[in-house]
């Protein structure tokens, strides 16, 4: 599959996945954002604690490899064109939703909010805007993989 | 003459085997990120789902709140809630009642 981005938006997608990098380095357990990524597997806070200790390290470097996958993608100069094989298309789609579901769960968006014009007087209007690029940029993969 | 108290034992085995390979759910939830065709992708890719089933499971969690994607014993079912949470879906497993 071929994309191709301009140079604004591979510097806006580099930028995002430098700071997913650092979140998962940082991996704060009480961040809602950690918690959206990796959530409870079980109701009962016991069994989702222990599900947690012997999943947890694995999913993070899941999570961490496919960034990488997307990173390698990105290192270039100027605009992005690019063919990616079918394992990388994964990749990149469970990244951009990482990314989407680490801004959806800061802003605490409801799905009033997602199905919502953006206010450009919300503060919250840049990463909203963000937020719906992302899922534009997903969508496109998601039609093209089929 | 065997087959009528045969047959009977033979189907209370089943149930019980059945239950116990059915006795742990998978359920997705719904969350207003994620997009209803990633959603569905999701579920086609982990479980081999056709597009009209994964369709569906994909609708019963946008309109109910959530859906069983998948079931099985213990282990499959906690393997399966992995899966989904490394392609981003907020699952959870329990056991069946």
């Amino acid at each position: 599959m071929r994309v191709r981005l301009g140079e604004d938006e591979v510097e806006l997608l580099r930028r995002l996945a430098t700071e997913m990098g650092m979140m998962l380095d940082a991996h704060v357990a009480d961040d809602p954002v950690v918690q959206r990524l990796f959530p409870d597997a079980h109701l009962s806070p016991t069994e989702a604690a222990d599900f947690r200790a012997l999943t947890e390290d694995d999913l993070s470097a899941a999570k961490r490899s496919a960034l990488g996958v997307v990173t390698q993608s990105l290192a270039t100069e100027g605009n992005l064109d690019v063919t990616l094989q079918e394992a990388e298309v994964d990749s990149w789609l469970s990244v951009l939703t990482d990314l989407r579901l680490s801004i959806g769960a800061r802003l605490e968006v409801t799905e009033e909010l997602m199905s919502a014009d953006v206010d450009p007087d919300d503060r919250r209007a840049p990463a909203l805007v963000t937020l719906h690029w992302l899922g534009w940029l997903q969508e496109l993969l998601l039609r093209a993989a089929g | 003459m065997a087959s009528p108290t045969e047959a009977p034992e033979r189907t209370d085995e089943t149930h019980i085997a059945d239950r116990l390979d059915k006795a742990w759910l998978v359920i997705v939830w719904n969350d207003p990120v994620n997009l209803m065709s990633y959603v569905t992708w999701v579920l086609k890719k982990l479980f081999g789902y056709s597009e009209a089933k994964a369709t569906k499971l994909m609708l019963d969690v946008h309109h109910r709140g959530r859906a069983v994607v998948s079931s099985g014993a213990r282990e499959k079912a906690e393997m399966d809630c992995y899966r989904l949470h490394a392609y981003g879906l907020w699952a959870t497993i329990s056991k069946s009642d």
